[in-house]
């Protein structure tokens, strides 16, 4: 066992070890953990959920963006929607592989940040996205919010589900894993709905809230639809940084505010 | 409708997918399950290994390029590049200083690049060339019109959104696992993994006694993940993901110390382990 900060046990393990060798993954999980971002908190914006809703969803959010981002940093990630979903259902029908239909969430996920980016741009929120990561900390210490599409970049490298060919990691899993790497200080998603329920809560009468959630629980439940991407369960068991998420009701923009202030307002779901 | 209209129906464009939080498998599926076409069949995704070849110099690089330029013009080929023992540097300062996974494998990226564009100069007389992510994920059907391989950074193009691992902070998503990736994608002809060893082995033959390390000709994916090898000559989450892949049913894992191999095996002869698809 390599103590926290044998650096020299651990390069030696490196050089010598495969990357797959128990000691050696045992030797890097002792590494410390650096939060890159400590103070950044990572919003994802629905697609289907908020902003295909169009203005009577969007510009309320925007407001509540704006007076959110003089009190906390904000990265908002942006969703697909629901040209998303003609794009892969017509690609799908032609019998595309899962890696080109990954450009199109990218794509739509893309447009529905410079929707937000114009819409934010008087306030002096930039768009950013690919190499524009790295001047992500001097924007939100200037202005205090960045817009970033929610997809993950996997391109024809993403995963194949085990069913079908839609991408398997989308928005969701991008947005975490964006909050995940900067250590970010929370992670909210806001969608439409007022959290995590037992079924679709628009097509099931009987669906019922769940406040508060394991991934493990919540997992074993095998929930036939869900308001998250299930891998993203799967990603935040092993989790660094940020494992707890809340899923809140951007119909309700004033929850953003308190879920940033850290009020539990919708369903929280955590790593353990 | 009007701008308050609290419905939005509207605004949706209609799809077999519409309103769908493509997360219901039984309303998904009927959408989605047509077979998926592969958009290269004619693709050989030829892996050199960072540490296995690279790393060794000329003796080991020359005589493998010499190999696939011989074989260009009967096979177009993607040649993806691992990144080797500068990776292993990367990640220990990169580990020391707290960095999370994300990071580690940007930084590996680079490295695993670096060895791509050594093997794209060698060959660059014969037209090839080194492509970056966007080209091979976009371009790659009118570079190999073009020439008759092109040259591509190994590791996927994950970065900071890498996933953390099961266990500690190594970024699964290696040169191994992008190279299958893109294979399935493409749904290419063939995936050859050249490494310096015939293939896998029941324990590391480099460091076992005489005798000891048995060769496993041909084995499943599944199976051999259930061996529970101490080591293993290619990335298990290569072996997890071979289960689901469309196209991608059989690896072959070739000495590319021992000339003729790659050769052979671009033309479907077994000289290494091959794995397939056992789930």
């Amino acid at each position: 066992m390599v103590d926290q900060g044998d650096a020299g046990a651990l390069h030696s393990l490196l050089m010598s070890r495969s990357l797959t060798d128990a000691e050696l993954l045992e030797a890097s999980d002792a590494a410390p953990d650096y939060a890159i971002l400590p103070d950044a908190n990572v919003l994802k914006i629905g697609g289907q959920s908020v902003i295909d809703r169009g203005r009577v969803a969007v510009y309320p959010i925007v407001e509540e963006l704006v007076k959110a981002k003089g009190d906390h940093q904000i990265m908002i990630g942006t969703g697909a929607g629901t040209r998303a979903r003609h794009l892969y259902a017509l690609a799908a029908e032609l019998g595309l592989p899962t890696g080109a239909l990954n450009d199109i969430g990218t794509a739509v996920a893309g447009q529905n940040a410079k929707i937000l980016g114009h819409l934010l741009a008087r306030h002096g929120v930039p768009v950013v996205g690919g190499s524009g990561f790295g001047v992500i900390p001097l924007y939100l210490a200037e202005c205090g919010a960045v817009v970033f599409p929610g997809m993950p970049p996997y391109d024809m490298w993403q995963h194949v589900p085990s069913e079908g060919v839609i991408p398997p990691y989308r928005t969701d899993a991008g947005c975490w894993l964006v909050a995940e790497v900067y250590g970010a200080r929370s992670m909210t998603f806001v969608k439409d709905e007022d959290g995590l329920y037992t079924a679709n809560p628009k097509t099931d009468p009987d669906a019922t809230l769940i406040e508060s959630i394991t991934v493990d629980e919540l997992i074993a439940m095998d929930l036939p639809d869900l308001v998250i991407e299930r891998p993203l369960l799967q990603l935040m068991r092993h989790a660094r940084h940020v494992r707890t998420i809340q899923v809140i009701n951007g119909l309700k923009p004033e929850l953003i505010t308190r879920a940033l202030a850290g009020e539990h307002v919708g369903t929280i779901i955590s790593a353990a | 409708m009007t701008d308050t209209d609290p419905s939005f129906a509207s605004k949706d464009v209609p799809s077999t997918l519409m309103r769908q939080t493509l997360l219901d498998r039984e309303l998904v599926r009927p959408a989605t399950d047509r077979p998926v076409i592969r958009l290269l069949p004619w693709l050989h995704v030829v892996t050199i290994g960072g540490r296995s070849i690279m790393d060794r110099g000329r003796d080991a690089v020359l005589p493998l390029v010499d190999e696939l330029r011989a074989a260009f013009g009967e096979y177009r080929m993607l040649i993806a590049t691992g990144p080797g023992i500068r990776a292993r540097h990367v990640f220990g300062v990169a580990l020391d200083l707290g960095l999370p996974t994300g990071v580690l494998a940007s930084l590996a990226s680079t490295e695993a690049e670096q060895n791509g564009h050594i093997v794209a100069a060698l060959l660059a007389e014969e037209g090839v060339s080194y492509l970056p992510h966007t080209s091979v994920g976009h371009q790659l059907a009118v570079h190999l019109s073009a020439s008759p391989a092109a040259v591509s950074n190994g590791f996927p193009p994950y970065e900071l959104f890498e996933f953390p691992p099961v266990i500690g902070k190594i970024p699964p998503h290696r040169t191994d696992t992008g190279a299958f990736l893109l294979a399935d994608a493409y749904g290419a002809a063939r995936a050859i993994y050249v490494k310096d060893v015939d293939g896998v082995y029941t324990c590391d033959p480099a460091t076992a006694g005489d005798g000891e390390a048995e060769f496993i000709p041909r084995v499943g994916a599944a199976e051999l993940l259930a061996m529970d090898l101490p080591s293993l000559p290619i990335d298990r989450l290569v072996l997890e993901l071979m289960g689901s892949a469309k196209h991608q049913k059989e690896i072959q894992i070739v000495d590319g110390l021992k000339p003729g191999n790659v050769t052979k095996a671009l033309r479907g002869e077994h000289v290494g382990t091959i794995v397939y698809a056992d789930a």
